[in-house]
């Protein structure tokens, strides 16, 4: 099969990649709030891990989601009194996601987006300014 | 310096500038030319076999390919539009890939035909 983008595959697995990661974000931005998960816990925060995959000459040559791991930091208590996940002294437990954060994560998760679709751009035009040598006049 | 560097004049033993320096001249003194060896100063045509790597094995395998290439695109983006597990950049790449390598085809395809139309504009 003839390759006219070149790179596309490590671009096409990056794209992916921030995807799973843009999909990881906006969990965590719309669980901000989450008291009350499945095991009765607040929502805790999860970021993804990237990994390099290697071709078969053993050399890196693009990226996957390794892993979605839990933010190991403890939910902060917030003083809530009449909550119905509220304690005996008022306070809720509340997750350990904090949305300034999570916007910075967003904004650089799409600008990395970006940047892999500037790449592929790139590889178009090079591809359709080389398919222009053959035209005449 | 000249544009084209690969063209020298030879000078031959007799003191002549021969642009074809392998040609040496048949003189009136020699014998004249054997009907063998006229056999061998005519230029015989290249024989054609299909073999593999022929230019019409070469062009079908690219009209091949730009088909797979189109039916990979039809596929991601029917995939993507019936919510399949097909993201919007896969999609989009597909149809790039499509794209290019049809306007590939195009440009051979018009390549040929110039040069075809060039010869059958020739002067005999």
């Amino acid at each position: 099969m003839i390759n006219f983008l070149p790179g596309i595959n490590a671009t096409t697995a990056a794209l992916n990649a921030e995807r799973i990661r843009m999909d990881v974000i906006a969990q965590n931005i719309a669980n901000a709030e989450t008291t009350h998960g499945i095991d009765g816990k607040p929502y805790e925060r999860q970021q993804v891990v990237f990994e390099t995959i290697l071709n078969e000459a053993q050399q890196p040559q693009s990226v996957r989601v390794a892993s979605i791991e839990k933010d190991p930091r403890p939910p902060q208590g917030v003083y809530y009194p009449g909550h119905p996940d509220a304690d005996k002294n008022g306070m809720v437990m509340m997750p350990n996601v904090n949305v300034h954060e999570e916007m910075a994560d967003l904004i650089t998760s799409s600008r990395t987006f970006e940047a892999n679709l500037a790449v592929i751009k790139n590889a178009r035009a090079m591809a359709l300014q080389t398919l222009s040598i053959g035209r005449t006049g | 310096m000249s544009p084209v560097t690969s063209i020298h004049g030879v000078i031959n033993p007799d003191g002549q500038i021969s642009l074809y320096p392998n040609f040496t001249r048949k003189t009136a003194e020699q014998q004249p030319i054997s009907a063998a060896e006229l056999k061998q100063l005519t230029p015989s045509a290249p024989e054609v076999t299909p073999a593999d790597g022929s230019f019409a094995n070469v062009l079908g395998r690219l009209v091949q390919d730009v088909s797979t290439k189109q039916s990979v695109a039809n596929e991601a983006v029917s995939g993507l539009l019936s919510g399949q597990n097909v993201s919007l950049h896969q999609a989009m790449i597909a149809t790039q890939e499509a794209s290019l390598s049809f306007q590939l085809m195009v440009e051979v395809r018009n390549k040929l035909l110039d040069s075809y139309q060039e010869l059958m504009r020739m002067q005999i």
